[in-house]
């Protein structure tokens, strides 16, 4: 990089004052950040442990009035539906995400190799879907009746395992990799798979961490494609669709006419919400320390590479 | 009350005695068995649904060979799923719960999602439906000429909107006889106001769409003889009067009234009425009011009827009162007898077994009170006036059952609820017999096919203003119609009325 | 793109293009053109390697599209999309009769291009400097928490939201209040959405698209930045000339694919905010919140699917007209 000849070499290698500065203004803004996104949702924690007549009114609070675990009794009232929930969700993005990330990868590696010829072809097959959808009632039609899978996991599984936007995203990372590690195996004499497998997977893995990261979201936050596909004869479904269910329910009744019919009595709709984002939210963001372990690893061993 | 009471006694016998003239056995072959799936909204039940239903489905089995199946619509975005089924069903689904006020009974009758139905299908497949139906009321049911639904005709409900409030309260305000008014409401809101600290005097949860018609509807009805026609997506559609109700009324147009209403919100909001921000308001109203921090509940008299007692247990003495739209001028439009219907599937394998399903689900005592109410002993206690109750410590979440049976409910076999406060109630259904008119656009069905670019843009038109109209949001609430009358203008609305006039006069005036 | 695929020597050429790219025009060399089946048969590892996600997207997104016929009929259920009678363009008329196209696509425009825009700056910001961040730690919770918001579903924003807001009993009225201050009455005011809705999606989003930034930062070749400081260059040189550089594709690439979609709204955020408080339909007001209101009480998928249908040929365009613009300038950020 040409670049260092602008370089002023009056300063020390380390602990320049720009470091300083600038891990100052990091520290500074970074920290605001994180209490705006925090505070909310300690609020939400809070609120969600207090009485729904404590927070009707006043509102959200930092501590929580009247304590209050009625939420959490009403939504963990039948836990077999809980826990089938949480165990539905937890496989579909387990092997949602490890298919997907495979199929991800190989498809973004092939797309970024240069001499592939076809590749900007496929691309375009792939991205136009993006732009472009049927709608609801063709993709219905094709889920239920020419696929046959009503009330099968598979409804959620499939359509999720990737999207255009991952396999961009993926081949984007890829383009990081210096073509080299490729040219070296074939003069190896590897075929196009084994050198993905063996050279350029390895060292993916922040990529893979960050795009089997959003997988993971996808199915983990999936409750469209259940509200379409599965019908009420599945016993156990996705949790964020059980959670979904257990508050609109209130919400889409109250402002409808359809609550003609329907006596709602004493479901105590704001505490509810609250916890259900608790609990929705709670076991996601846990893995993220996993995920972030891949981002610290790269950089120190990313000078082996190439 | 009296006519109802004569309908109820006819009925009886005719239940009575249908089961000796009924078709012979042996006409119809059920020897094959089959599977009826009844699409029906609400959600799946955690209670005793399926036991009870195992028990129906042997009753059915015994009688027609059949069983009975649910597909719940789930009631979130139940809107969409519910066209959803409709709009994709290939033989998955036989019976359709419907309704023209909730479910668009009518447009989906006209988008094919239901099977016509012919007088001798119905004769043989629901006989005893069809002979408790009354030929003015099958006629009701019809599009194009021909049957597309069951009506729920036999049913005593109100659903009419007003104001539920408190009478202790109202008497306080010096509103002796309790609210029967606009102008008695504003009375009753401006002492809550003043008298009592920290209730809002109706906390409107005003995030909601409903409150415009409801509101909107309300005054007209109060204040004019206009007469609201169903079926259309957007709530500015009424006939002028009991005497003329052929001829659509301008009333959004023209005319000070609406004007009026403006004029009537922006003085209730300015006075704090409700609260400021109340149009992203998304809170409980009902569970405030038993809380008592609010003073009112803008709902129907269906919902009063049960409000009533549970706010007798929640603020004792509350004596909570209904004031219902239109009182002032008795402007009572009785419930549509489609507000309720059942219909079969268009694709359905098995329309006949689905009609007898039907039949039997409306008509058979054993099966209906299974459905409404459970296993009798277990799960409730008739008493000798025909009250029913439960038995302590009954929750109906984990004991009751549930069969969302709004489609063809029948009060020749119902009990009444003894928790109800049927006094009170008695009372206010009789003052509505009194004035009450018939629905009286019963045979028309409107056609969207030529207007309906226009429609959806008065719909916008009208979910953009009117949510600032009822909750008085605006300086001016002159200029506010103003605009909004020029917006429904621009919109297209004098070819909507054009085409609606056209259309009504061809059924009405031949 | 077919000189690309001309025989493996020419892959070196490929390979150290990057060194040459001002040169490109020099490297079309006029090779006789292969034939097909030779091209496919040479690359057809690469071909079954794609073949999965061919197959994926041709199931799930080719397959069902000519339904997308639909909004061109009177979809009648018991006759099917394609027997349903043929009503043109009347399905599309409505969202142009209606006097708000120019107000509704102004809007949804300009917050998408606020929210790409702010967005990405923003993400950048966050994912270079916590690169810098020496204490591990620190990087790892505040990484973590600035994904929380991205769980909290729309309805749960909007009452935070309206808590934070609300003129009666809202958090800041009390401060306000508490302080001497006369609060206004921030849902009677258009004018305040705009910033308000821009804060939140940047509040629920930053945290997710930082992770992207982040992963490319470490993807990034360290022997560089190693040396950077060797030559001693200060942090701001090394991120302005190291750093910035290496995310250039990944911003262009994300940029080219928001882009497609410049014409469809967040409806669960907006409605939620908003919902049917018209007051604020000037500056909030998109396309989805139209359509809703419109539609709420006439159920109609053929022209819901127009208007579906309406949004992606703008934004095809769109897209084919930047990507031959980043394409112009270089081919190797271009998305196909």
């Amino acid at each position: 990089m040409s670049q260092s000849q602008h370089v002023m070499h009056t300063t020390k290698i380390r602990k320049d004052p720009t470091q300083i500065t600038m891990n100052v203004i990091t520290y500074v803004l970074v920290t605001i950040f994180c209490i705006c996104c925090i505070l909310p949702f300690w609020m939400i924690i809070a609120s969600s442990f207090s009485t729904e007549e404590a927070i009707r009114r006043s509102g959200f609070t930092l501590w929580p009035t009247d304590v209050s675990t009625y939420s959490y009794y009403l939504l963990f009232r039948s836990p077999d539906q809980m826990i089938g929930a949480y165990i539905v969700t937890i496989s579909l993005a387990a092997i949602g995400t490890a298919i997907g990330l495979f199929i991800i990868s190989m498809t973004g590696y092939a797309l970024q190799r240069r001499d592939f010829p076809f590749r900007n072809g496929i691309m375009f097959y792939i991205y136009f879907t993006s732009l472009f959808s049927a709608g609801l009632v063709p993709f219905y039609l094709l889920m239920v009746q020419t696929l046959n899978l009503r009330d099968n996991y598979l409804a959620i599984l499939l359509p999720l395992l990737m999207s255009p936007w991952l396999i961009v995203l993926m081949k984007n990372f890829v383009k990081a990799i210096p073509h080299e590690i490729t040219e070296s195996g074939k003069i190896d004499g590897a075929g196009d798979f084994k050198i993905f497998y063996a050279l350029i997977l390895p060292s993916l893995k922040p990529a893979l961490a960050t795009i089997g990261l959003f997988l993971a979201l996808s199915y983990w936050n999936e409750w469209y494609y259940s509200s379409l596909f599965l019908t009420t004869k599945v016993e156990y479904r996705p949790l964020q669709f059980h959670l979904y269910n257990v508050i609109n329910k209130v919400a889409s009744l109250k402002n409808s006419v359809a609550g003609s019919n329907v006596v709602i009595t004493d479901l105590p709709g704001e505490t509810l919400k609250m916890a259900t984002a608790v609990v929705a939210t709670g076991p996601i963001i846990l893995l993220y320390p996993f995920v972030q372990k891949y981002f610290v690893a790269g950089l120190t061993v990313g000078a082996v590479k190439g | 009350m009296r006519k109802m009471a004569a309908l109820l006694i006819a009925l009886m016998v005719l239940v009575m005695a249908l089961p000796m003239t009924g078709i012979a056995e042996g006409a119809i072959d059920t020897s094959e068995h089959v599977k009826i799936v009844y699409l029906v909204t609400g959600d799946k039940p955690t209670n005793r649904t399926d036991e009870v239903l195992a028990k129906i489905n042997e009753l059915l089995t015994e009688k027609i060979n059949a069983e009975l199946e649910f597909r719940w619509i789930e009631w979130t975005d139940w809107q969409t799923q519910y066209n959803l089924a409709l709009a994709t069903q290939s033989g998955d689904i036989d019976l359709i719960g419907t309704a023209t006020d909730w479910l668009d009974a009518w447009p989906n009758s006209q988008k094919g999602a239901f099977l016509p139905l012919s007088e001798d299908m119905l004769k043989t497949y629901a006989p005893k439906t069809w002979e408790s139906v009354s030929e003015a009321h099958w006629e009701l049911c019809k599009y194009n000429g021909e049957i597309y639904l069951m009506p729920e005709d036999n049913y005593a409900q109100w659903t009419n909107h007003g104001f539920m409030y408190r009478g202790d309260w109202a008497r306080e305000a010096g509103l002796e006889n309790g609210v029967h008014s606009w102008a008695d409401l504003g009375v009753y809101f401006q002492y809550i106001k003043d008298n009592k600290d920290g209730v809002i005097p109706w906390d409107a949860n005003g995030n909601g769409s409903s409150y415009s018609p409801q509101m909107a509807g309300g005054w007209q009805a109060s204040h004019t003889g206009n007469i609201a026609i169903e079926g259309f997506p957007v709530s500015i559609f009424y006939g002028n009067s009991k005497d003329d109700p052929y001829t659509l009324s301008r009333y959004y147009l023209e005319g000070d009234e609406l004007i009026n209403f403006a004029k009537e919100m922006k003085k209730w909001a300015d006075a704090g009425f409700w609260r400021a921000d109340v149009l992203n308001y998304t809170g409980d109203v009902a569970a405030e009011m038993e809380e008592g921090q609010t003073g009112a509940h803008q709902h129907h008299t269906q919902t009063w009827t049960g409000e009533r007692t549970t706010m007798e247990r929640k603020q004792p003495g509350s004596d909570l009162g209904f004031f219902w739209f239109g009182e002032e001028a008795n402007n009572l439009i009785a419930l549509n007898i489609t507000h309720g219907a059942m219909a079969v599937a268009a694709q359905s394998k098995h329309p006949e077994r689905a009609l007898m399903v039907y039949d039997l689900m409306r008509n058979d005592p054993e099966i209906y009170h299974l459905m409404q109410y459970g296993f009798e002993g277990e799960m409730y206690t008739v008493d000798e006036n025909g009250l029913f109750s439960r038995p302590e410590g009954f929750e109906d979440g984990t004991d009751g059952v549930s069969f969302n049976f709004w489609w063809g409910r029948n009060d020749g076999l119902e009990y009444r609820n003894a928790e109800l406060d049927w006094d009170a109630i008695q009372k206010l259904y009789e003052t509505y017999d009194s004035v009450k008119i018939d629905y009286p656009y019963g045979q028309y069905i409107y056609d969207n096919s030529m207007v309906g670019v226009f429609m959806d843009n008065l719909s916008n038109v009208y979910n953009t203003y009117m949510p600032r109209i009822v909750f008085g949001m605006n300086d001016d609430p002159e200029a506010i119609v103003a605009e909004f009358r020029q917006a429904l203008q621009d919109a297209g609305i004098e070819t909507v009325m054009a085409e609606v006039q056209s259309q009504m006069d061809a059924v009405y005036k031949k | 793109m077919w000189f690309f695929a001309c025989s493996s020597e020419q892959n070196h050429v490929q390979g150290v293009d990057s060194l040459a790219k001002s040169k490109k025009a020099s490297s079309v060399v006029t090779y006789r053109r292969p034939s097909l089946g030779k091209v496919l048969w040479q690359n057809k590892t690469l071909i079954l390697m794609c073949l999965p996600a061919i197959v994926f997207f041709f199931v799930f997104s080719y397959m069902p599209m000519p339904g997308a016929y639909i909004a061109f009929t009177n979809f009648q259920y018991n006759k099917g999309i394609f027997d349903s009678p043929f009503v043109g363009l009347r399905n599309f008329q409505f969202l142009f009769q209606s006097g708000q196209l120019t107000l509704l696509l102004r809007n949804t425009v300009l917050y998408n291009l606020a929210f790409i825009i702010l967005g990405n700056v923003l993400q950048l910001f966050f994912a270079i400097m916590l690169n810098e961040v020496q204490a591990k730690t620190y990087k790892k919770v505040s990484q973590s928490v600035m994904f929380l918001p991205y769980f909290i579903s729309d309805v749960l924003v909007a009452l935070l939201v309206y808590n934070l807001l609300n003129y009666d009993y809202g958090f800041i009225s009390h401060l306000v209040r508490s302080l001497g201050g006369e609060m206004p009455k921030v849902y009677q005011n258009a004018n305040a959405w705009p910033f308000i809705i821009v804060l939140v999606n940047l509040w629920k989003s930053t945290g997710y698209g930082t992770v992207v930034y982040f992963a490319a930062i470490t993807g990034m070749d360290s022997s560089m930045m190693e040396a950077a400081q060797i030559d001693g260059a200060n942090a701001w040189q090394r991120i302005r000339y190291i750093t910035l550089p290496t995310l250039k594709p990944t911003v262009i690439i994300l940029f080219l694919f928001a882009i497609g979609g410049i014409l469809k709204g967040n409806f669960g955020l907006f409605y939620n905010l908003v919902g049917n408080n018209s007051m604020l339909f000037k500056t909030t007001d998109i396309i989805e919140t139209y359509v809703y209101r419109s539609m709420m009480n006439s159920f109609n998928f053929s022209q819901s699917s127009a208007v579906g249908l309406f949004q992606s040929v703008v934004g095809f365009f769109i897209v084919l007209g930047a990507n031959a613009f980043v394409k112009h300038l270089d081919p190797d950020y271009a998305l196909f």
